[in-house]
């Protein structure tokens, strides 16, 4: 049994009797399901390669025994953790040995999606229809009517009735082998040792997510003899837990990860990352429109464009050698809503890129138009949608007012969508924030992989040139 | 060759080990086993007796045998009939327990990455480039707003390189998986937002108290409860103060742009590894979703594999990762141990970015997007004749202090700008009155629920506090 350890130093740190016997109580069943999966362990020739991994309750130490890896597990987290091993090392053969407290309540969720999830991974749950570790009370595998120090009168409906925990398994599209095994006989214990070699080996072989449910005796909570408890599994638990093979998939080996890329190229190519310096289209900062830091806010309506047009002018600044940089504020609705983007545009860094005074605002309708007019600065530009927005009032004083009627523009050429493209055109025709040429450029950019739309967007933005107010010499 | 009856070999059972409950003897055919009548004086339970006359080495006793040095083949003793070990006995109570060869450091490698133009990234992408950088191929997490953007670049990039994005049941599970993954010896991290980073805690001190490395990209949202969708600043006590139960601490990074939040991002992995520890990256609502110019470095890292991963290989077959320590004694040794690495983090690891406090007189502390505009504040303040300063802590925890230090003894006030109730104020303090330094009254300008102090109200807050002689008043 080499599969344990010659001494199990974990164990009160392998003092006295301690280093060779376990901290289960006399005739536990966990002492024969760990003898069960040495051996399996050891014939299958996988030792080296097992990790266990061991949650709360009572085999939260079968790190004390195991030469495996191990780690042990947060309570009912076992099934996560021995996801992140498996795809961590995809060859090692993960072991999830857990009690009915921890897989059946507290780790409910992890057990039901990680057996959806279906990776090769093993899962081993003792049920000893009673929790051992905290003494003795109520699992959810409990039986109707079973008196535990927190169902002192007996398991009631009011406490809910006993999961049939491989049953609940074996109807899941993940697993490809559900089995329930007892330990009660000889003849029961060779069946569970059969079953959990099963398990381990179609891990081995990469088939799939295999579960083995053995009904185990707990003497001390159960308060009997351990010849008692096991009468008491055959009698009372295997009535309510029945036996058997619950699902047994043929599967062809199919886990095959390759190892992680880390290839520079590859890793530039995902990043987006292109070589080559852009083009420089400016001769230098546009000073003109409020120094060396100028804020603008793009305020629509979810669906005008307003975020995509905020960055692309933000993209076309970082382009040009300058910093920018872009915050979208959307309303809570993933469709429609308002949808505000505040862009700066500083010659060397952006300070604070907030745009609560901006010096340009771009209003895609009425609503956005009252809301912001007022907070932009003295001797700032408004240009707003004159399609949608067809009576102006109220606006402060000392600004430049640019009417350009973008939804009109956009939907004479067939394509309402490209209406922020066009208030960029408007925003270059009124402003000159910055040339023509770099707009364009960083629209043959961004639509390098769908070159048949940029015939369209460059037609919008010169027609918002085209209706813009230029900026009055 | 078939084993047959004759050279099956018979149980034989060392009485320390037998706990005397009698399964096996159900379990004999031929009746060889019985209950014993003397009690062991070394374990004080009766031990079953062994009658082998009529055994087949049938074996079936020793497969109801649960404890492991109990029942055992005959072929296996290794004490004779008199009670002498048939080993040697360095064998058996030397430091080794297992056949497993020692493990050794596989070093990470740095790699060259060609040069490139700057990317224009929000702070999200940023982030999820920067622990790509870091050599992070496992991404676990659960969608939450703000921070879900991260999730859903890594889950769309991970697979062309061979690595796995899992979104799982809920964030307690994805911490799990991390706690699986870092405990295998890889990088690997998670993107939430507020209310998952609470229900992540009792993982990070699972991570804590295992040593085992993680990253956690935290994008504050408004609460508290659900709260709201908007940038605040509220879990920087959970990420100083209170990252679950225990002794627990971990490095605590506040980018301010999508340049840091790639360039932390790479640290926070570096760090996590070099302590053994999670590292929290803590940016706001606004940051995540804020879009910026973002250089990539010159290298990028290909992780090795530490001494004590559990891998699953036989050269890592000895490890354990757990954060049990059931003696008493040795649980105080390890928080000592932990304590140890906490202070190596306060003296090594303090970050900050100091801008125009060489002669400030009035110091702004700020960190992530408030710093911004609080750095706004200082160029406008300074444009009316006061000398302002912004200190902006790049590690929350440890603060940095002994920076701080240095500047104070020209600072006449401390204003302390955030988008929560005094958690940042709350670590100056601690930070100042641990490092017993006389300080300057300390005012602050707050919001909460989603709303950022702006750069106005910083100003006026100033301004009440030194009015200044042209009288000049913000619009």
């Amino acid at each position: 049994m080499s599969v344990f350890y010659k001494r199990f130093e974990r164990h009160s740190h392998g003092e006295g009797l301690k280093g060779q016997s376990t901290h289960y109580c006399a005739g536990c069943g966990h002492g024969l399901a760990h003898r069960d999966l040495a051996e399996v362990i050891e014939s299958l020739g996988i030792q080296d390669r097992t990790i266990l991994v061991s949650p709360v309750g009572c085999s939260v130490f079968a790190y004390y025994y195991f030469d495996v890896g191990n780690t042990q597990a947060a309570h009912g987290r076992a099934p996560a953790v021995a996801i992140g091993h498996k795809l961590a090392n995809p060859d090692s053969i993960v072991i999830s040995y857990q009690g009915d407290g921890d897989l059946a309540s507290i780790g409910l969720a992890e057990t039901i999606s990680t057996a959806q999830m279906g990776l090769p991974l093993t899962v081993i749950f003792i049920n000893n229809a009673i929790y051992g570790m905290t003494g003795g009370q109520l699992a959810p595998t409990s039986l109707m009517g079973q008196k535990t120090s927190t169902s002192p009168d007996g398991r009631s409906t009011f406490m809910g009735q006993p999961l049939r925990v491989a049953e609940l398994i074996a109807q899941l599209d993940g697993p490809i082998y559900v089995e329930r095994v007892a330990l009660y006989d000889a003849k029961q214990r060779i069946k569970a040792k059969k079953a959990i070699e099963k398990a381990v080996r179609l891990q081995k072989e990469g088939r799939g997510y295999t579960f083995i449910e053995v009904l185990a005796e707990c003497p001390t909570h159960l308060k009997m003899s351990p010849d008692q408890a096991e009468k008491w599994v055959k009698e009372h638990m295997e009535p309510i837990y029945p036996l058997g093979v619950k699902k047994d998939l043929t599967v062809e080996p199919w886990w095959d990860r390759k190892a992680p890329s880390f290839e520079a190229d590859k890793l530039l190519a995902i990043m987006g990352a292109a070589n080559g310096a852009p083009k420089r289209y400016s001769t230098g900062f546009p000073t003109h429109l409020g120094g060396t830091d100028i804020s603008f806010k793009f305020a629509g309506s979810g669906g005008d464009g307003a975020q995509t047009a905020a960055l692309l002018l933000a993209r076309a600044a970082i382009s040009e050698g300058f910093d920018a940089t872009h915050i979208p504020s959307y309303g809570p609705e993933s469709r429609g809503g308002t949808s505000y983007a505040d862009v700066h545009i500083a010659e060397t860094e952006v300070l604070n890129p907030s745009a609560a005074h901006p010096d340009v605002l771009i209003a895609f309708n009425a609503p956005s138009l009252a809301k912001f007019a007022a907070t932009v600065k003295e001797g700032g530009t408004i240009i707003y949608d004159s399609t949608v927005i067809t009576e102006v009032k109220n606006m402060p004083p000392n600004r430049r007012l640019v009417a350009v009627p973008l939804t009109g523009l956009a939907m004479a050429l067939e394509r309402p969508m490209v209406k922020n493209v066009v208030a960029l055109g408007a925003l270059q025709g009124s402003t000159g924030v910055l040339p023509v040429e770099r707009f364009l450029d960083t629209l043959r950019t961004v639509l390098k992989d769908k070159p048949q739309l940029l015939p369209l967007n460059e037609t919008a933005f010169a027609e918002g040139v085209r209706h813009a107010t230029p900026v009055p010499a | 060759m078939a084993i047959s009856a004759s050279t099956r070999p018979k149980p034989y059972l060392e009485a320390e080990y037998c706990k005397g409950c009698l399964r096996c003897i159900d379990a004999c055919p031929k009746d060889c086993i019985a209950q014993g009548t003397e009690i062991n004086p070394a374990t004080g339970v009766v031990p079953v007796v062994l009658d082998l006359a009529t055994c087949n080495g049938c074996g079936l006793c020793i497969q109801a045998c649960p404890e492991p040095y109990g029942l055992r083949p005959e072929n296996e003793r290794t004490v004779d009939a008199a009670g002498f070990e048939l080993e040697d006995p360095a064998a058996l109570f030397g430091p080794r327990d297992t056949t497993a060869p020692v493990p050794v450091d596989i070093p990470d490698r740095h790699l060259p990455l060609p040069a490139s133009e700057p990317l224009v990234l929000k702070g999200t992408y940023a982030s999820a480039l920067g622990a790509l950088l870091a050599g992070c191929r496992h991404v676990f997490g659960y969608p939450i707003t703000p921070s879900t953007e991260g999730a859903e670049l890594m889950a769309k990039v991970l697979p062309k390189l061979d690595g796995a994005f899992v979104q799982a049941v809920s964030e307690v599970a994805a911490v799990n998986m991390m706690y699986g993954c870092g405990g295998a010896g890889l990088p690997c991290m998670t993107f939430t937002s507020s209310p998952g980073f609470s229900l992540m805690l009792e993982g990070v001190s699972y991570m804590i108290g295992a040593e085992l490395p993680g990253v956690f990209v935290n994008i504050m949202r408004g609460g508290p409860g659900l709260g709201n969708i908007g940038p605040e600043q509220a879990d920087i006590k959970l990420a100083c103060r209170g990252l679950g139960h225990g002794n627990t601490q971990a490095i605590t990074f506040a980018p301010s742009t999508p340049q840091e939040m790639l360039d932390l991002t790479r640290l926070s992995f570096e760090l996590s590894f070099k302590y053994r520890n999670p590292v929290v990256l803590l940016g706001d609502g606004y940051l995540g979703q804020m879009t910026g110019v973002v250089r990539l470095p010159s290298t990028f890292t290909k992780p090795g594999l530490p001494a004590w991963a559990v891998w699953g290989d036989r050269d890592h077959r000895r490890n354990l990762v757990s954060s049990i320590h059931l003696s008493e004694p040795d649980l105080e040794q390890h928080n000592l141990h932990l304590l140890g690495k906490y202070g190596a983090m306060i003296r090594d690891e303090q970050r900050s970015d100091l801008y125009r406090c060489d002669d400030a007189e009035i110091l702004l502390v700020a960190c992530n997007t408030p710093a911004r505009m609080a750095k706004g504040a200082v160029e406008d303040l300074r444009r009316k004749g006061i000398k302002a300063g912004l200190f902006r802590p790049i590690t929350l925890w440890p603060f940095p202090i002994d920076a701080l230090k240095a500047v104070l003894p020209g600072v006449s006030r401390i204003v302390v700008v955030e988008a929560s109730p005094g958690q940042l104020e709350d670590e100056l303090r601690l930070a100042l009155d641990r490092a017993d330094v006389a300080r300057p009254p300390i005012d602050h300008v707050q919001r909460y629920g989603g709303i950022l102090p702006q750069q106005f109200e910083i100003v006026d807050k100033v301004l009440s506090l030194c009015p200044v002689q042209s009288g000049e008043v913000m619009a």
